[in-house]
């Protein structure tokens, strides 16, 4: 039963596909030594800019790759590294290309906010630690067997441990490291088990592999592949804080310094999702007859989740007053969102999915970094980050308060913003898959969320601060809210050409599932 | 076509950068923000001087451009700025008069806190304004008439503080609201019967002045109803009038430039602009022309028995507009808005001189001023011109306008003859009795230790004075020009020396039956508060007309709404109630699990995975 992966080394062709990657780490490498040598008076903001043009670097050569797989307006086969278990396909790149875009907005943030946070005492780290987290998240994003993939999160969740807790005279930071590490744990073991039993009765940790042995595997060990996806889907679960597996992320959020949240919250949740995007589609849609209801059952499950998110995460924040803990419970509403498109499955009349969760991706991603970075401007210049410190916002930074209400109606899904048009994608499918019991909890939930939304605009516009000097925003937060805000309003005026793309670019056979 | 018409739609966009750059500088800037203000608005006068200068020729060709802003399925909106011979006098006219109120604001304001915010809200009035003037097509101008009223909402309430500018910058929302329902309607109606629902200016004059047929005359005549409802409620017009009196608890200045000068006279240039509708309806225009002779003559005799002297003026804008409504009404296109030219100009300028007295005795009860000629010449100056004119003294501007729309009346309608005179004898009548009660006599207490205003008040007035002096000479019953630059020569000028001598007559004998009783107070009207105090009366309350609204709409609705809120408050909300009330007990429970304990996490979430793995599996594995 078990099938020999034959091993192929890699070739200077393949690591020019992995060039990206590789640039990344050796940036990183470079970073350290020059940490060490470089003399104290000189201040670590250079190893900042020198991780955002590492990081620029990457992304420009994940783009050429694309382009240059994509000549002539079709979706190019995808390319397989290492036995298949590196692949570098428009799936994979698309996200990456997400991922580094919003990591170099976090380094952005961080140079903005880093110089009056005077808690951080390891400033290099603090930027170069973003690289290993980054490159852990690439890995998921293109992994096709389960070890690369595992091997990709760990690195991505190790180093966010350290970063969680970066913030050494801060005992709220020290505790949120240590609650994330507890979590992040259970959550590793959660995966590790279900992978195992995957292992176990498929012979093969390739996701291809599991695909073709699965529905074999079904007719005996029916009720082990249940425990196998399910502790799976619980895992990350965790991960991407999705009800009621969300409990870590607002005392998590809240205790690390504000641009590691913002990383939490956009790239290591994109890539737990990516992860689970390609395991669930890669195994589960080949299955037929007796066995659908199996795949059934676990997208039913995801559906579960997704509900679960968006009611928990919406009602917890009610009476959130805590700016940064909201936002960790908007997320985990936007979690909910985003694991529809995933749990819907395809049918004949909706196969729309995954440009569906990637455009809702693309507006979570700018209006949750955008968010971010409002509430570091405010609290750096209120020393809290408590929802009140937002008052009399209108008088004190009129312009930031302007962008902040669009990164609100956004994550309100008010027109005209990317939000509104994720959300309604996301919706139109539910509906055309006929799941209308979703589509009346993403109403109901999106109805409860104005209200805690609004408690931002309250607090700008109707409520006057003690405080009546003006904020002043950094120029490298200034930046992000600005590149975040047209991002935003962009989406929202453009909605069409942007998900046209994504369909030409994107073709399910050659992308996301590995046949043969 | 010239460069420069091509390029009009920019001169909207100096005053709208002039805002969103006081907005962002917030209230810290106030030197600087004044002289944004200015030089966004002089900027804007400046390109509008040019494109008159340039379209000053004969037989200049109407410039427009739009581009496409909506397409839903066949149907597309477009969007775009039309430059015709009357748009851009309402540029020259918005941008100068705009202008010069900015620069009398710097000493007028001065000392208000809110100067900035002030500066940002006339600059985005100038902006709506002059988007509407320049708007090719009727839901844009819908866009911008909302949005004029929105500032005059805003600067009406400037000092918020004062429960009388609260109250009255809601009358003035809501009244206007029940003309802009009209016009929404004739818009809907227009969208609803227009050859491929064109809503552009040059389609309507088009589709209506070929007599095409493609509407009917009673729905043409139920359109132009409709949108002169818009116009009574933008200008003030009876019965919707009542808002306008009480805007005076504005802001001098912005009684000057909203009030006065160019958004109340946003309805006439409404009909002008639309002006073919109307001609297809001859019981529209008959409508119009009563209405506008009634409000000219009715507001006349109110403004006879107010003490207050923005009141005084305000009714006399109410007045002076029902003359322009009625030229219209008449036919004439040229009386019309050359009488909107000139009352900008002289209207303007009594505000500002009113605020200039207003700024020097601190009270704006006339029977306490008196005797300020000695103590400020420069205003009292200026300020007899703006009343001669208003009047209809030759050779000052209003003697012109007047005398072409009485001309007009005298051709075709000897009642509204009559009315017109009779208002024009009222005109005199007030406007003495405010002259010389407030400048002549002996100085009052309030009066002893007057100031003329600094030079940056005094500098708008002498541009103004001289321009409502001389303005008037753009058409006189000799010359012709402006009809024929206008209307292309449609309209002739008209020429009567019975209504010369007539209308000077009537405005000589007011002024001296006003001089006879405030002035030299030979006669007094002391007895006719005595044996008729019930007219007096009527007249200070202004008809009642506040009264009157209360008890037969505001008191019924109030009933109405108490009914429905109480419905509201008990049954709906009640179901409201019990939704949010289960909502928040959810929100506390999903609060309780954020005790801060990660155990407590990891246990949820094993709970979690058990639970969904039971419910979604364990049927499965069920007998």
């Amino acid at each position: 039963m078990l099938k020999e992966v034959p091993f192929v080394p890699l070739t200077w062709t393949d690591m020019l596909y992995l060039a990206p990657e590789f640039l990344l780490a050796a940036v990183f490498v470079l970073l350290i030594l020059l940490d060490l040598l470089m003399p104290r008076r000189i201040t670590r903001l250079t190893i900042g800019w020198l991780t955002l043009a590492g990081i620029a670097g990457s992304l420009l050569l994940v783009v050429l790759r694309m382009v240059d797989m994509n000549q002539g307006g079709v979706s190019g086969e995808a390319i397989q590294l290492l036995g298949n278990s590196y692949r570098v396909d428009d799936f994979g790149s698309l996200l990456k290309i997400m991922f580094l875009a919003g990591t170099a907005l976090v380094t952005l943030l961080a140079l903005g906010s880093v110089r009056d946070d005077e808690a951080i005492t390891a400033r290099a780290e603090y930027f170069y630690l973003l690289l290993p987290a980054l490159i852990g998240a690439m890995m998921m994003a293109s992994s096709g067997n389960l070890v690369t993939l595992y091997i990709g999160l760990e690195l991505l969740s190790l180093t966010s441990y350290i970063l969680v807790g970066l913030k050494r005279k801060s005992s709220l930071s020290a505790e949120a490291a240590f609650k994330y590490v507890v979590t992040g744990g259970i959550s590793s073991a959660m995966l590790l088990f279900g992978m195992s039993y995957l292992y176990g009765i498929t012979g093969t940790v390739d996701l291809g592999g599991i695909a073709e042995a699965l529905p074999a595997a079904l007719t005996d060990f029916k009720a082990l592949a249940y425990v196998g996806f399910f502790f799976i889907i619980a895992g990350f679960g965790i991960k991407v804080a999705a009800a009621p597996f969300h409990a870590w992320a607002p005392d998590v959020y809240q205790g690390a310094p504000t641009p590691i949240s913002t990383f939490l919250a956009v790239i290591a949740k994109g890539a737990a999702f990516a992860a689970l995007f390609r395991i669930i589609y890669s195994t589960l849609l080949t299955l037929r007859d007796e066995h659908a209801i199996v795949a059934d059952d676990i997208w039913l499950a995801l559906l579960v989740l997704a509900a679960a998110a968006m009611l928990a995460g919406a009602m917890a924040a009610l009476r959130q007053k805590n700016a940064k803990r909201l936002l960790a419970l908007s997320g985990v509403v936007n979690t909910g969102y985003m694991l529809v498109p995933i749990g819907l499955s395809l049918s004949v009349v909706h196969s729309s999915n995954f440009s569906e969760f990637v455009y809702y991706f693309i507006a979570y991603l700018f209006m949750t970094i955008g968010a971010f970075a409002v509430v570091s401007a405010v609290s750096r210049a209120s020393g809290n980050d408590e929802l009140r410190s937002f008052a009399g916002m209108y008088y004190r930074a009129p312009w930031t308060a302007a962008a902040m209400v669009v990164f609100v109606l956004s994550l309100a899904g008010l027109p005209v913003t990317g939000g509104f048009f994720g959300k309604l994608f996301i919706l139109l499918g539910a509906a055309n898959a006929k799941a209308y019991w979703l589509v009346v909890i993403i109403v109901a939930s999106s109805v409860i969320s104005y209200y805690f939304y609004f408690g931002f605009v309250r607090q700008m516009f109707m409520r006057s601060g003690s405080d009546e000097e003006r904020i002043r925003v950094p120029v490298e937060t200034g930046i992000v809210i600005w590149v975040c805000a047209a991002a935003t309003i962009a989406l929202g005026l453009f909605p069409g050409p942007i998900m046209e793309w994504i369909d030409v670019v994107f073709s399910l056979q050659s992308d996301l599932m590995m046949l043969g | 076509m010239d460069k420069l018409t091509q390029t009009a739609w920019l001169i909207p966009l100096f005053p709208l950068a002039a805002f969103l750059i006081l907005t962002a500088l917030g209230r810290s800037y106030r030197r600087v923000g004044v002289l944004i203000g200015i030089v966004g608005s002089f900027a804007a006068f400046l390109f509008s001087l040019f494109i008159v200068v340039d379209r000053l020729g004969a037989n200049q060709v109407d410039y427009n451009y739009s581009i496409e802003w909506l397409a839903i399925g066949d149907y597309s909106l477009r969007i775009g700025f039309e430059i015709t011979n009357l748009t851009t006098l309402m540029l020259a006219v918005v941008t100068l008069v705009s202008l010069l109120v900015q620069l009398y604001s710097a000493g007028y304001m001065k000392d208000d806190e809110r100067i900035t915010v002030f500066y940002g809200y006339v600059s985005l009035f100038t902006f709506s304004m002059l988007g509407l003037v320049l708007s090719d097509n009727l839901l844009s101008f819908y866009i911008f008439w909302e949005l004029v009223g929105v500032c005059s909402f805003l600067l009406i309430g400037f000092w918020f503080t004062l429960p009388k500018a609260r109250a009255a910058a809601k009358k003035a929302f809501i009244v206007t609201r029940v003309g802009d329902v009209g016009l929404l309607l004739a818009i809907l109606l227009l969208f609803w019967y227009m050859p491929e629902h064109a809503l552009d200016f040059t389609t309507i004059q088009s589709v209506f002045d070929g007599q095409s047929g493609a509407i009917t005359n009673g729905i043409t005549t139920l359109i132009a109803l409709l949108l002169f409802v818009g116009a009574i409620g933008k200008s003030g017009q009876f019965p919707l009038h009542v808002w306008l009196p009480d805007a005076m608890e504005g802001p001098t200045p912005i009684s000057a430039l909203i009030h006065a000068a160019t958004m109340v006279a946003a309805g006439v240039f409404l009909i002008a602009r639309t002006f073919d509708i109307f001609q297809d309806s001859a019981a529209a225009m008959e409508t119009i022309a009563y209405v506008g002779g009634f409000t000219a003559i009715f507001a006349a005799t109110i403004a006879l028995a107010q003490n207050d002297i923005k009141r005084i003026l305000a009714y006399s804008t109410v007045s002076q507009l029902g003359y322009m409504m009625m030229a219209l009404g008449l036919g004439s296109l040229t009386g019309g808005i050359f009488h909107l030219f000139t009352h900008a100009f002289f209207k303007a300028l009594l505000f500002l001189g009113a605020g200039s007295i207003i700024h020097a005795v601190h009270t704006q009860n006339i029977n306490e001023m008196g005797g300020l000629r000695s103590k400020m010449s420069v205003t009292t100056w200026t300020f007899a011109i703006g009343a001669l004119a208003l009047i209809g003294i030759p050779p000052f501007s209003g003697f012109w306008s007047k005398d072409l729309i009485l001309s007009a009346a005298w051709e075709t309608n000897p009642l509204l003859f009559g009315a017109g005179l009779a208002a024009a004898f009222l005109t005199a009548l007030y406007m003495s009795r405010l002259f010389f009660l407030v400048f002549m006599g002996k100085p009052s207490a309030a009066s002893m230790d007057a100031q003329e205003s600094r030079a940056v008040m005094t500098l708008p007035l002498i541009v103004l004075a001289v321009l409502a002096a001389v303005s008037g000479f753009v058409e006189t019953p000799w010359n012709g020009w402006l009809g024929t630059w206008l209307t292309d020569g449609s309209e002739e000028a008209h020429a009567s020396g019975a209504v010369i001598a007539y209308s000077v007559a009537v405005g000589l004998l007011g002024i001296y039956i006003g001089w006879l009783a405030y002035g030299k107070r030979s006669i007094s009207f002391a007895a006719w508060h005595e044996r008729l105090p019930w007219l007096v009366r009527l007249l200070e309350r202004g008809y009642y007309n506040d009264e009157l609204y209360s008890a037969v709409i505001i008191k019924p609705l109030k009933l109405l709404g108490n009914v429905l809120l109480a419905f509201d408050t008990y049954v709906i909300g009640g179901i409201v109630r019990i939704a949010g009330a289960a909502v928040s007990t959810a929100g506390r429970a999903a609060a309780r699990l954020q005790n801060g304990q990660a155990q407590t996490y990891s246990l949820a979430a094993a709970i979690g995975l058990v639970v969904l793995v039971a419910a979604i599996v364990g049927r499965r594995f069920l007998p």
